[in-house]
């Protein structure tokens, strides 16, 4: 048609002006990315990274594949499949079968509920939410302790998620799964090739509190407060660690400004230097505590007279507990100890003692006070955790969110470890005075505790993602340096056993895609109805002979117009 | 597989108005030139009705009906009945008779509403991993557009350029030739205004298209008898 157009006589000229305009249009046209697709959602890769050389994680970031959701016929094939899974109506052992027998997928896509974003309103919800944390705790372990060859993302769920599930699952159901020939959900995540963080840093954060230098002694003792503040979970845009460690950097906060108070008079200030340090590489053994330990020289480290490190402070009831790693009979251990359980019983509290040998030639610390006691200094941990965790195991994982922390639990913790430090510091072991008392100028700040423990709620805090100066480790300097002096940063390399890889997170497009037989169809129905117009126009206008002979004999036609 | 169906919605869109000009003897008497210069005045008319619109016309903030603005928007739309005057009586064409021109015209009208309207959302559109119906149905829109081109041309030249058309006849040309100009406002108050759905809009275009092209096709007839 194209031809017989351009032979147009006279107009051929315009026509092919014209058709050079449209081509140039088609090309700009061309250049314009397209990002129309229905629906975008936010989703946020699982953690891939490299434990002493061998894979783990999601080893894929690119996704471009059908939408497809469970239950699937037995035998499917769903290696060209992104498996929708609400983790709410997740079946562990499926999953768990699915991927110990190393069945490829096109991709997976958990939803996560709403619920462990916010607080949940209701108490009979309450049971539930402790179900969806163990059941989220147990699929992120799994997670993260395989290799899976395949994309895998979490969302959140939302109506319009929520929408193209259901429909997906009417698809399922009416028929066979989704392929490029039935029509169905496009999943795309396009994204560039998942890179190694080349050498990730942690950050150690130290402020100091000096103490009262009387008059013969030259060198005051220390008590150092510690708290780890870098998270680890399954997806490393979604860790933002509030209870672990998130509850022990806000007590430390606190801890530093309620002391700051009292150490700004010379009066009230106490005859000990106070220590604080916010440290990196928590879930790594303690990587970033050992380091920080290395850097102080020997007078330093042998004036600590203890350490007192805090993890997980934020979600107990009425117990907490003192782990330690000399025998509680040591006469250091026992004098903490009591000190803490004195001020604990004032509290209505109990604190326990836990007793954990470490043993040298395992790589694994568990607690942060061990890498103190391995340069032998005394340390504890005061944590609600009864029992050492496993190495990535609570470390401010997907179900550590705000919404599990009670403010009171963390306020009960920062008196506790306040209150047992003052009595220290200013020799009041054993009277019954309350140095920060509720409703004194010392009390606990309600609002300062809440605001730092939703900022925190806030910041996903991996270490390897987390650059030098991240704008959290900023406000930790800065909020360390309104407090105490000489604060300063130290920025280390994570040692060589871990390595991570970046696009943490990414969008995904979905799109509800025609099938190729639809196209197929719509051509031929097109193609019919271009002949039967032509065939009507011909015959009205011309008559039927004319259509007849245009079939006999085409070139006459042309012959006749020339 | 998009492409693909970039592919057959520009069939769908474009397809007629080629196939149209193949069919009838508008190819046999060359009048490619007439459709293409009806085509520069549509762009001219466009032109100036862009510029009315973006004088007269406020920015909407929502998508609702204001009866003042469509009042105005449909006045504006007059415009093109003057452009299409303009195509049918001032252009100088070659020696064609007035049933070819202005089926010519209405062509090259159409095709050049086509293209500017329906090319680039096309374009951009149905290129991507999207399924939806609306290209398909724009489509269809397309081709309603063309009869109702066509039947508004061919009124035209009853109006225009035909003097000696039966007395009776004269205000029904009219009052056909005002109901095709306003079909366009008429088609966005039943989109805007009343809700309704591509699919029953778009059904409704074909149809009404279909019987105004009856119409004009039985008025044209009918003037034709008596100079025969």
């Amino acid at each position: 048609m194209a031809g017989r157009w351009r032979g147009g006589g006279g107009g051929g000229e315009v026509v092919g002006s014209i058709y050079s305009v449209l081509a140039l249009v088609l090309i700009l046209v061309a250049c314009v990315e397209l990002g129309d697709a229905a629906t975008a959602v936010d989703v946020y890769r699982l953690i891939q990274y490299d434990l002493s050389g061998a894979p783990y994680g999601s080893r894929l970031a690119g996704l471009n594949h059908h939408a497809g959701a469970a239950p699937f016929a037995p035998g499917a094939d769903l290696s060209r499949t992104v498996v929708i899974l609400p983790v709410r109506e997740l079946n562990l052992t499926f999953l768990q079968e699915y991927i110990t027998s190393k069945q490829p997928l096109g991709g997976l896509l958990l939803l996560l509920p709403q619920d462990i974003r916010h607080k949940s309103a209701g108490g009979n919800k309450s049971r539930n939410v402790g179900l969806l944390r163990s059941l989220l705790s147990e699929l992120e372990q799994l997670l993260i302790h395989v290799n899976l060859p395949y994309p895998v993302y979490f969302a959140y769920e939302d109506d319009k998620i929520n929408a193209v599930l259901a429909d997906v699952r009417r698809g399922d159901a009416t028929g066979q799964p989704a392929t490029a020939t039935t029509g169905g959900y496009k999943l795309v995540v396009s994204t560039p090739e998942p890179r190694k963080a080349s050498s990730p840093t942690i950050t150690n954060i130290q402020g100091w509190l000096p103490g009262l230098v009387g008059d013969g002694t030259t060198q005051l003792p220390t008590i150092a407060v510690v708290a780890s503040y870098d998270t680890f979970g399954a997806a490393p845009a979604l860790s933002v660690g509030s209870d672990s460690n998130g509850s022990g950097v806000v007590a430390l906060l606190e801890i530093a400004r309620l002391f700051s108070r009292l150490y700004s008079s010379p009066k009230t200030r106490g005859r000990y230097n106070l220590l604080f340090g916010l440290t990196s590489g928590g879930p790594y053994n303690y990587n970033g505590t050992m380091k920080w330990l290395r850097s102080f020289d020997q007078r330093l480290r042998e004036s600590i007279e203890y350490a007192v490190c805090l993890n997980s402070v934020g979600s107990w009831n009425n117990e907490l507990w003192l782990h330690v790693s000399k025998p509680p009979e040591n006469v250091y251990i026992k004098q903490v100890y009591e000190s803490f359980s004195e001020v604990a019983n004032e509290l209505g509290v109990t604190v326990g003692i836990k007793h954990k040998k470490i043993n040298i030639s395992n790589p694994r610390v568990a607690w942060e006070h061990e890498q103190f006691s391995r340069v032998r200094v005394t340390a504890v941990t005061l944590s609600e955790l009864s029992v050492a965790p496993e190495l990535l195991q609570s470390t401010g994982g997907l179900y550590d969110t705000r919404h599990i922390v009670d403010e009171t639990a963390i306020h009960r913790s920062i008196k506790l470890v306040a209150e047992s430090l003052a009595r220290h510091i200013y020799g009041c072991e054993g009277k019954n005075i309350q140095i920060f008392a509720d409703n004194s100028s010392l009390a606990v700040n309600p609002s300062y505790v809440k605001s730092w423990l939703d900022l925190l709620s806030r910041t996903p805090r991996v270490a390897p993602f987390l650059s030098k100066n991240d704008p959290i480790i900023s406000a930790l300097k800065k909020e360390l340096s309104d407090h105490t002096d000489e604060v300063h940063l130290q920025h280390e390399s994570i040692d060589g056993m871990f390595s991570f890889y970046d696009s943490t997170q990414a969008t995904l497009n979905i799109y509800q895609v025609a099938s190729v037989t639809f196209d197929l169809l719509l051509l031929l129905a097109l193609g019919s109805y271009l002949i039967l117009l032509f065939s009507f126009l011909v015959i009205t206008t011309r008559g039927l002979d004319d259509l007849i002979n245009m079939f006999r004999r085409p070139p006459s036609r042309k012959a006749k117009a020339a | 597989m998009t492409v693909f169906h970039f592919f057959n919605c520009a069939i769908l869109t474009f397809g007629p108005h080629a196939v149209y000009y193949s069919a009838t003897p508008l190819s046999e008497y060359d009048t490619i030139g007439t459709s293409v210069k009806a085509a520069i005045v549509y762009l001219g008319t466009t032109l100036v009705k862009l510029i009315c619109l973006a004088t007269f016309l406020k920015v909407p903030e929502n998508d609702s009906f204001d009866p003042y603005q469509e009042l105005l928007k449909a006045l504006i739309g007059f415009i093109d009945v003057a452009g299409l005057y303009f195509a049918l009586t001032q252009l100088i064409h070659r020696n064609i008779s007035q049933n070819h021109k202005f089926q010519a015209v209405g062509l090259g009208w159409a095709f050049a509403d086509s293209v500017l309207h329906r090319l680039a959302p096309l374009w951009v559109g149905a290129r991507g991993l999207e399924f939806t119906w609306e290209y398909i149905f724009q489509g269809i829109e397309a081709n309603a557009n063309l009869v109702l081109n066509l039947s508004l041309a061919a009124l035209g030249s009853l109006m225009w350029l035909r003097k000696n058309k039966p007395k009776t006849l004269i205000p029904i040309i009219y009052a056909c030739a005002g109901v095709l100009a306003t079909m366009p406002s008429i088609t966005s108050y039943l989109r805007r205004a009343l809700g309704w759905h591509p699919p029953k809009v778009v059904a409704f275009e074909l149809a009404s298209s279909l019987v105004m092209a009856f119409i004009s096709w039985q008025l044209f007839a009918a003037c034709q008898r008596p100079s025969i």
